[in-house]
């Protein structure tokens, strides 16, 4: 450099920039403990669920009357069940399907919901009022209701019940997305692009996005919590996956009526579980957020 | 923008959003099995009696004309009659509504009573024992279903303790149900503890957020302390995305926690609905997702409303 | 007389602990200010002059450790309590800040905000500190203040909010005002205006201010004593004609002979930096302009809450000339060079670039003629998308217009447009983030450069920047059109810079061409009273010169109003 700086800037002046570095968002997060365990949590359950019953092979399909409703013992940790299955079994088996089923549709809410938020955020105009106004209404409409009627009309598979649930959570983050995405539009960088002629498709693609990962994953992940949280509630209603198959959810809502009767064991796991992962999923979201300091929920 | 012309806006935007509404329930509608013949004559209807329906109201006629027929009985009120109770479904929600509004009503108002305060106090004491501890709590509750947090208050001070009744008052009218004021304490913590949650975090994180605006040092540079700033200062401010957030809980508020009354067995929006999806009572099913839908955007709209009134700046620029 | 220091500092220290580890931001500053006496705090970003007046408030961040001693009037206040600290605050030490857009709590009316500071000093009951408080506005110069006071902050001007911050400071008569930077957000003459309120207030009441700034003008002005910073140290200090006409230190030789001096009618005028395109400017009429704006007017919304940001200008630049847009806030000087760029259509009029109608070019044509613009704007930070390398920004045009070029020519483009702006060319692989501000706005000069363009539109491109570091950007980018002759449109509210570097000058005043015409004539002898007010009204960091220059300004504004 030719020219001598009379003064650099400080060493340690906060520079504000519009993304922080990975490094620095992984190290925030490292320091996060309620974060970190989080994430511990998470790869326990999956770990327990997934890889469980190779360990402790139950019986999940058949009905086996004559070891039913036993209290936990050495043989059955956690007690069996009205129709004679494995407690502890049940509950490996049916995380499975609250996890997958709650991963799934979370990421698709979340998916749907940048597509949607991005392209109104992007175009404005009556175009971004009138796909708000859905959304708007999407949101006045209470999600559990319409999937009662629905599961009225229908009984949906494993696939359609990730749909259902998908298409009911992606409000929340098309708002999310759109208000990103309103912040972005108009960064110099972008303007500077579209003065010496650069498409829409690029400034999307090139600058857009790439800057929105991170509101992106914030909102998956909490979307995935909502999800998990939200198949709990519709199993339990009765309208999740059928006998014999289950999940959490199912679990809690046959064993409601044994549990007045002072049979917790059917219960309590179920319902910790739930509320573990859960937690574990909103933990891990606000540590990310905290980490590359996003905006919003 | 003047007032008048901002509330037109607003007004519009509401009717367009209901207008969606009624679009995506008529489309429900048409996809029952049975059809909306049902839905109007009840499922005690003869084949002739549904044909006759059929031609007469015009449901071979293209669908744009059938809405239109669709909109015109809404706007007088009528939403079928249900299949189950042989009632007007207009007359069940009206029974029941009041009822929800008061369980979800008082939860709500207990719920934000705890949860602006702590939300505040966390962010005054940001990273203390106090702010860790309902942290933690938040998360819990937050990630707690509804119905096994109902369960297990049942079970503990219901049958462990025997201090309160597992059930909600039943009876069909208002009074009624004050008379039995014991019995609604576990629906209504049920549903505040959950509202705590998640308010005390927005509260929070809006508090912590405001707490770096320029004001805050302005008003320290005055000699003001932190508990008068945020007295003052920080909690108005702070207020407002609560607000906000708090449109998202209105069809909460309207349906009723559906798993709640259920679980507690009392007798408002929620259980109708309940019971109704369980019968597969069509009209009653739709006729509540319609009302508890436009009574949001109603009550979203009256918020909007009272917000311009309350916070100048809306009032003077655009929405 | 010998009077007590209201401020004295004895080799003050002040440290954060952030995540990349202990900063020591001053070290070992001694000063003192004596009643009724006004010091200067001057420096660069870094330099640590705003923690000083911070530490003297005790309004340091968490995070900040101080050492050694600071007395206001007698009381400690290094490691002092909080509650003696809210004793002092806004009774004996009153502080004024930069940003008067948020420096306002919103939702509360003025006049109760600033009831509250005298409150929170004296009971008095609440009718009569409104009463006060309506005083106090009257005071600082706010009209009708009895309706003002029951103003929502955002109902008044950036100039209007400022002067309620300043009752706020002085309404319980404090014996030390300080004020950091408070007229760096404002326009040009609100800042002269401000800064005449503060100077008859400090002579009316006899208090001590420390008035922290980086811009010499404003010390010309105002101050009576001189410290400069350089990097958390004071390396010269001393009455203000000493340090400002005689300096001592090499660092203070250097940053006055950075400042751009407004050069005044009587002055010899110095030679543009772009000295070599002023001859040919002579010789260039006749050729179509570069770009073209006729009669264009932008209007913003609609009915009775339409903006018009732009109503029927005729502004032209011409191939190898540099014309400087000048205005001040709301003059649509901005809006101006983004219908120039073609981000904002004009609602009437006629835009040309390149001889082209920009409206009736269409799709590859428009491309094609837009691929002769280069851009530089002001924000430093935003002008660089952060996820990209230095070299993958740069190389965008590239990516844009010539897709088809070898990895290894744009390589090679690359280097060469970093040589041309002074950059050493292992930057191209580094993030902006770890760039100074400096540094990021000549990298935006690099890809404005890229693709050689006929017209480089700048829009307030140092204004975000240190003045030194602002002397070598103007620096290269007039070298730059030296050698490749493009024409400039430079949009900046900095009267000075643009008399040095532009040949033509157009003053814009709320969406209207107040006056154009070579800034030789313009600048020096204006023909309207717009121009002639917004030259008086800026600062020269000469104090002898700023006295007599101050004297007529207030002279003719009071003859006006007469």
């Amino acid at each position: 450099m030719s020219a001598v700086q009379l003064a650099p800037e400080a060493p340690g002046a906060p520079v504000t920039v519009a993304a922080t570095g990975f490094r620095l968002a992984a190290r925030r997060f490292r320091g996060n403990t309620l974060a970190v365990i989080g994430l511990a949590v998470i790869v326990v359950i999956v770990l327990f669920c997934f890889v469980g019953p190779l360990l402790y092979p139950t019986d999940q399909t058949h009905t086996l009357l004559e070891q039913a409703n036993q209290g936990p013992s050495a043989a059955h940790w956690l007690g069996t069940d009205a129709v004679g299955h494995d407690v502890l079994g049940r509950l490996m088996y049916g995380g499975k399907v609250s996890l997958m089923v709650g991963i799934a549709a979370g990421v698709l809410a979340t998916v749907v919901g940048t597509l949607w938020g991005s392209v109104a955020g992007y175009v404005g105009g009556w175009v971004d009022a009138l796909m708000m106004r859905v959304v708007d209404a999407g949101i006045a409409i209470p999600a559990l209701f319409i999937l009662l009627v629905i599961s009225a009309i229908t009984t949906p598979g494993v696939a359609g019940l990730i749909l259902i649930l998908g298409l009911v959570s992606w409000l929340v983050p098309s708002r999310l997305i759109r208000a990103e995405t309103l912040t972005l539009k108009n960064r110099d960088y972008v303007l500077t692009l579209r003065a010496i002629g650069g498409s829409h498709a690029r400034a999307i693609g090139k600058h857009l996005l790439p800057n929105s990962v991170s509101t992106i994953v914030v909102a998956a992940t909490f979307q995935v919590a909502d999800a998990i949280l939200l198949v709990a509630y519709v199993s339990y209603l009765g309208l999740g996956v059928q006998p014999p198959a289950t999940d959490w959810g199912g679990m809690l809502s046959a064993g409601l009526t044994a549990a007045y009767s002072g049979r917790w064991w059917l219960i309590v796991p179920p319902g910790l579980a739930v509320i573990l992962i859960v937690c574990a999923f909103n933990a891990v979201g606000d540590g990310l957020r905290d980490a590359f300091d996003v905006r919003g929920r | 923008m003047t007032t008048a012309l901002y509330l037109t806006r607003r007004v519009l935007q509401a009717l367009a959003v209901i207008l969606i509404v009624t679009i995506v329930v008529f489309c429900l509608l048409h996809a029952l099995p049975g059809g909306p013949a049902r839905g109007v004559l009840g499922v005690s209807a003869t084949p002739a009696q549904i044909t006759a329906f059929n031609q007469a109201q015009g449901l071979d006629q293209a669908l744009p004309v059938q809405y239109l027929r669709f909109l015109g009985r809404l706007l007088t009120g009528d939403l079928g009659t249900s299949y189950t109770l042989n009632e007007p479904v207009s007359q069940l929600i009206a029974e029941r509504l009041p009822k929800t509004l008061v369980l979800t009503g008082i939860s709500a108002v207990l719920g934000l009573v705890v949860a602006i305060p702590v939300g505040m106090l966390q962010a005054a004491r940001r990273n203390g024992a106090v702010d860790y501890a309902a942290t933690a709590l938040a998360f819990v509750f937050y990630s707690t279903p509804a119905f096994f947090l109902g369960l297990v208050l049942i079970i503990v001070f219901s049958q462990q303790l025997p201090w309160l009744p597992s059930q909600a008052p039943s009876g069909n009218t208002l009074a009624e149900v004050f008379q039995d004021p014991a019995g609604l304490v576990l629906p209504v913590v049920t549903g505040a503890l959950a509202m705590i949650a998640v308010f005390s975090r927005y509260m929070r994180a809006s508090t912590l957020e405001n707490l770096q605006e320029d004001y805050v040092r302005t008003a320290r540079a005055g000699g003001a302390s932190t508990m008068t700033i945020l007295r003052r200062h920080v909690f108005r401010n702070s207020l407002t995305p609560v607000v906000a957030m708090l449109g998202y809980y209105l069809p909460v508020l309207f349906g009723g926690a559906l798993v709640t009354e259920q679980l507690f067995n009392y007798p408002g929006m929620g259980l109708l609905f309940w019971n109704a999806a369980q019968s597969s009572d069509y009209p009653t099913l739709l006729g509540c997702v319609l009302v508890i839908s436009i009574a949001t955007v109603i009550g979203t709209l009256l918020a909007d409303v009272a917000q311009s009134l309350i916070d100048p700046r809306v009032k003077a620029s655009r929405a | 007389m010998t009077t007590e220091p209201i401020l004295r500092t004895s080799d003050l220290g002040v440290s954060f602990s952030t995540e990349s580890g202990t900063v020591s931001a001053v070290r070992g500053v001694s000063l003192t200010v004596a009643p009724g006496e006004t010091l200067a705090l001057v420096g660069e970003s870094g330099s640590g002059k705003s923690t000083v007046a911070l530490a003297a408030m005790g309004l340091l961040s968490g995070n900040a450790t101080a050492t050694g001693s600071a007395e206001v009037a007698g009381h400690q206040v290094v490691g002092a309590s909080e509650p003696s600290l809210r004793a002092l605050r806004g009774s004996t030490v009153s502080m004024v800040f930069q940003e008067p857009a948020t420096a306002l709590d919103p939702l509360t009316r003025v006049g109760a905000q600033i009831a509250e500071v005298i409150r929170n000093h004296r009971t008095v009951t609440a009718a009569q500190a409104a009463t006060e408080a309506v005083d106090l506005l009257r005071r600082v110069g706010i009209p009708s203040p009895e309706q003002r006071a029951r103003s929502f902050p955002f109902q008044l001007s950036g100039g209007q909010r400022q002067r309620v911050v300043i009752a706020m400071a002085i309404a319980n008569s404090p014996k030390l005002l300080i004020a950091d930077e408070p007229t760096t957000a404002l326009d040009v003459t609100v800042q002269a205006e401000i800064l005449e309120l503060l100077r008859k207030l400090a002579v009316d009441t006899g208090t001590g201010v420390l008035l922290v700034t980086h811009n010499m003008g404003v010390v010309a002005d105002f101050a009576d004593r001189v410290a400069v910073m350089l990097q958390g140290e004071i390396v010269e200090n001393g009455g203000v004609e000493d340090v400002l006409l005689r300096p001592e230190h090499e660092y203070t030789k250097r940053l006055l002979a950075a400042v751009p001096r407004l050069d005044v009618a009587g002055d010899r005028p110095a030679a543009p930096v772009g000295a070599g395109s002023a001859d040919a400017a002579a010789g260039r009429p006749g050729a179509a302009p570069v770009v073209d704006l006729r009669a264009v007017s932008v209007t913003f919304g609609r009915g009775a809450r339409a903006v018009h940001a732009l109503q029927g200008i005729d502004i032209a630049v011409h191939a190898g000339e540099t014309v400087g847009l000048v205005g001040e806030s709301g003059s649509g000087k901005s809006t101006a060079a983004r219908v120039a760029l073609g981000l904002i259509k004009p609602t009437s009029g006629t835009v040309s670039l390149f001889g082209q109608d920009l409206r009736s070019a269409k799709g590859r044509d428009r491309r094609a003629l837009r691929s002769g613009i280069g851009v530089v704007l002001q924000d430093p930070v935003a002008s660089l998308d952060a996820r990209m390398s230095v070299a993958e920004c740069i190389a965008e045009p590239l990516a844009v217009h010539r897709r088809g070029m070898s990895s290894a020519d744009r390589r090679r483009r690359i280097d060469e447009v970093l040589d041309a702006v002074r950059l050493p060319r292992t930057l191209a692989s580094r993030a902006p983030r770890e760039l100074s501000g400096g540094q990021r706005q000549r990298v935006s000069l690099a890809r404005a450069l890229v693709l050689e363009p006929r017209l480089l539109v700048a829009d307030e491109p140092t204004s975000a920047l240190d003045v030194s570091v602002q002397e070598t950007v103007l620096e290269v980018l007039g070298e730059l059109q030296d050698d490749l002759g493009f024409a400039c449109l430079f949009v900046s509210h900095d009267l000075a810079v643009v008399q040095h570097f532009a040949e033509r000058v157009v003053v814009m005043r709320q969406g209207v061409v107040e006056e154009q015409g070579t800034t030789g004539t313009t600048l020096l002898h204006p023909t309207t009273d717009y121009t002639r007010r917004l030259l008086a009204a800026v600062p020269v960091p000469d104090p002898v010169l700023q006295r007599q220059r101050r004297t007529e300004r207030l002279a003719s504004l009071a003859a006006v109003t007469a």
